[in-house]
């Protein structure tokens, strides 16, 4: 009802006016607003909300201006636990990231292969992981790597290992298997953009290339990746955005155990606002501004190395 | 003009429209906030028109019926239904209890959180299980969000101290104690006796006798005698209460110079090393790996893990229990976990709310009575727990009287001093412990700990 009436109003002011042009930019503007208008409150304001409050301390009934008013941001460089959530966070990035996109890309030239039969079964294949929600797929790799789990017993039972290992009660291989999660789910994810890519290559540059005598390596480092650069620098910045964002994982794959050894920057803003350090909105706004910063910085970075235009 | 006007307002009236749904209470509509309007399970089958009203506002509008946020429809649950029969039977016939299930204990601190943040407590039910250990740090937060109970007609003198040293503040009552967190140390005696031990040879003994019979378990079966969730480890409080002591003086956290502390930390660290101890890696692997698994001979924790062992119908009449090891020998006792009832701010009719609560709650047999035999809830009322159906041997545990046993020990808890910081303080010295087992040194790692969480309580 109200947006027949919207409408209505729109129609009869372009209507109304001479030049067409004016007539355009108004009617332009109308039908932009109601969105941009939902943004600005929904998005924009709470993020100003939020910088607010990360100057603020005391709990969440009650929040007075901290003293000095940047306490919150200085406060975080001498915290272990969230340095120590940096440190991992940044870890999965650089281990998980770059293997993630080289297979995603590789995948992605082995499914472009034209001569390839059941092609939409295989690419059906690689790309169900993402379909999966994120709590599942983290509780299932959860119970697959259990002391008592499937992983343990295929290993027993193969005679690679003779005792069961706790794989998610070790520091290094509980990192590893956030890293292999990772992997499997998002790695269908970033193929999908690669296949899209190379959709967009000119069969003809690969034919030139064959003529030349170029063999399969050089054709995809020469050719390949070159011409996917600008799907390249997106899926990095979304792994970047992503990774740095990472909470699933870590709250259900290895509760940011053994002794906080995996737990991420997401996690531990999570821990400060409702889980054991609860209500402590104003440091946890203050956290979550930094993680901002960072993304936002390194996403900059990328795509400034991406984009070189010669 | 004026049209372009009315545009304008109707931009406005449309993005408002939305907004309203999301933050203002008043909206009677899609309320998506408070998560009792998903949650809410089919409450309790007596009462269809009071569940017809909370499905709007979760406190009741007064009349005769109480709305009530509870967890864990075995055990809790269980408890509010005997105190609503009871009052139902004996008090006033046309009351009702509208009980909302919740999922999970956080998800009533989360109610909390959410109310006391947007400052408009009027989503909130009449009356709240709340956790023991986290009650001091929400009243703390949210003042406003609790209604004193002191004028209840209530003997507190009836209640077991310590329990009631986590619902009081500054000396005023806030809630009405529900179950009892006496540390059960339970034991598998056919284990025990396959290596030539009885019930009693485990009573009274030093975790260091403890270690030497723990050891020899394990080689002979192969079980631990002990287990835990090493990220939520609450060996390092029990053992420590037994002991008198607390992780906290003055308000301050008190570790590194605590020698008791960091005995009972080198002990627990020493236990995992032997294979005395298994340090699981979350809660459910707790239960269901170790407790139902079969893994371990032996179960410390507070006495709601009785249900968690009965959930193997095999093991029944293998189990016995006794008091805990303490360090230097002697029978040790302590508490751990438990809830209470508290009144929200929001209550509409407080009156009915404490005369129910003290009628009930407040020690009165037939509501004891029916939640233990129903759900096994045990009370930490002096004079409930002396009725026969306490003292009615239970089968699973070789038909002993584990509930009069229980009940007994509860009297022995040391009171010690509580802190807003008991989880934060929990995580970390749980992180100690694991790094130390991994081989690092214990003192580096507990100062480590000691300065955590002094940085989290903001010293």
């Amino acid at each position: 009802m109200l947006l027949r009436l919207w409408l209505k109003e729109v129609f009869a002011l372009s209507k109304k006016n001479s030049s067409v042009l004016a007539k355009q930019h108004r009617a332009g503007w109308i039908y932009l607003a109601p969105a941009a208008l939902l943004i600005v409150i929904m998005s924009f304001w709470p993020m100003i909300q939020a910088f607010l409050m990360s100057l603020k301390t005391g709990s969440s009934a009650n929040m007075q201006w901290v003293e000095p008013i940047f306490y919150n941001y200085k406060r975080m460089f001498a915290d272990k636990l969230f340095i120590r959530s940096v440190g991992n966070t940044f870890l999965y990035l650089i281990i998980q990231v770059p293997i993630m996109l080289v297979v995603a890309m590789l995948l992605a030239q082995m499914l472009n292969n034209k001569d390839l039969k059941f092609k939409g079964l295989f690419r059906t294949c690689v790309f169900l992981p993402c379909a999966m929600s994120l709590v599942s797929y983290s509780l299932i790799f959860k119970s697959m790597f259990a002391t008592n789990g499937l992983i343990n017993s295929v290993l027993l039972n193969l005679g690679l290992i003779e005792q069961n290992i706790n794989f998610l009660g070790t520091t290094s291989t509980a990192r590893m298997i956030i890293i292999i999660a990772l992997v499997w789910r998002w790695t269908g994810y970033n193929m999908v953009f690669y296949l899209a890519g190379l959709q967009g290559i000119e069969y003809s540059v690969y034919e030139a290339a064959k003529i030349d005598g170029a063999n399969a390596w050089q054709t995809f480092w020469r050719i390949t990746v070159p011409l996917l650069k600008p799907t390249i620098v997106m899926t990095g910045i979304m792994s970047i955005n992503g990774t740095l964002q990472l909470f699933d994982e870590s709250v259900n794959l290895t509760s940011g155990g053994p002794a906080n050894s995996t737990i991420t920057m997401s996690h531990y803003i999570y821990q400060n606002s409702f889980g054991d350090f609860v209500a402590n909105f104003g440091y946890a706004s203050a956290l979550s501004f930094v993680v901002f910063i960072m993304v936002a910085v390194l996403s900059a970075i990328n795509l400034k190395v991406g984009d070189k235009r010669d | 003009m004026k049209k372009k006007l009315l545009s304008l307002v109707l931009v406005g009236a449309m993005s408002t429209a939305m907004l309203a749904g999301c933050g203002n209470s008043s909206a009677p509509a899609a309320d998506s906030q408070t998560p009792a309007a998903d949650t809410q399970a089919p409450a309790a089958d007596t009462q269809a028109p009071a569940a017809d009203t909370a499905a709007s506002d979760n406190a009741s509008a007064g009349g005769n019926t109480l709305s009530v946020y509870a967890w864990d429809p075995s055990f809790n649950i269980l408890a509010l239904k005997a105190a609503e029969a009871d009052y139902k039977a004996n008090v006033d016939d046309t009351f009702s209890l509208n009980i909302i299930e919740q999922s999970q204990s956080s998800d009533v601190e989360q109610a909390i959180t959410l109310a006391g943040s947007s400052g408009d407590y009027s989503q909130l039910p009449d009356i709240v299980l709340f956790q023991d250990h986290w009650f001091q740090k929400y009243a703390s937060d949210y003042p406003d969000a609790w209604l004193s109970v002191d004028d209840a007609e209530v003997d507190w003198n009836d209640f077991g101290a310590e329990k009631l040293s986590y619902s009081t503040v500054n000396g005023v009552h806030y809630g009405f104690p529900v179950d009892n967190g006496t540390v059960i140390m339970a034991y598998r005696v056919d284990v025990l006796e396959e290596c030539g031990y009885t019930i009693d040879d485990m009573t009274g003994i030093s975790w260091d006798d403890f270690i030497k019979i723990g050891e020899e378990v394990y080689a002979k079966t192969g079980k631990y005698l002990v287990s835990m969730d090493g990220d939520g480890n609450d060996l390092i409080y029990m053992m420590l209460q037994a002991e008198g002591g607390s992780q906290f003086k003055d308000g301050k956290p008190y570790i590194t110079e605590n020698a008791d502390l960091v005995k009972v930390c080198e002990k627990i660290v020493e236990m995992s090393q032997k294979n005395v101890c298994y340090l699981a890696n979350d809660w459910s692997d707790y239960t269901d790996q170790t407790i139902q698994g079969d893994m371990v001979a032996g179960v410390m924790n507070g006495n709601w893990i009785i249900p968690t062992i009965q959930n193997v119908p095999e093991n029944s009449g293998k189990w016995e229990i006794t008091s805990m090891p303490t360090l230097n020998g002697g029978e040790g006792y302590a508490s751990n976990g438990g809830s209470s009832l508290y009144i929200t701010s929001n209550c509409q009719n407080p009156d009915l709310a404490k005369k129910f609560l003290a009628y009930t709650f407040g020690g009165s047999t037939e509501t004891y009575d029916a939640a233990l035999r129903d759900g096994g809830v045990i009370t930490c009322c002096i004079s409930a727990g002396k009725s026969d159906v306490y003292n009615e041997g239970v089968e699973y545990f070789k038909n002993t009287p584990i509930y009069a046993q229980i009940v007994e020990m509860g009297s022995h808890v040391n009171v010690i001093e509580q802190n807003d910081a008991h989880y934060t303080a929990r995580t970390h010295m749980a992180a100690a412990i694991m790094n130390a087992i991994q081989g690092a040194d214990l003192m580096t790692e507990l100062k480590t700990a000691e300065e955590n969480i002094n940085f989290a309580m903001g010293n």
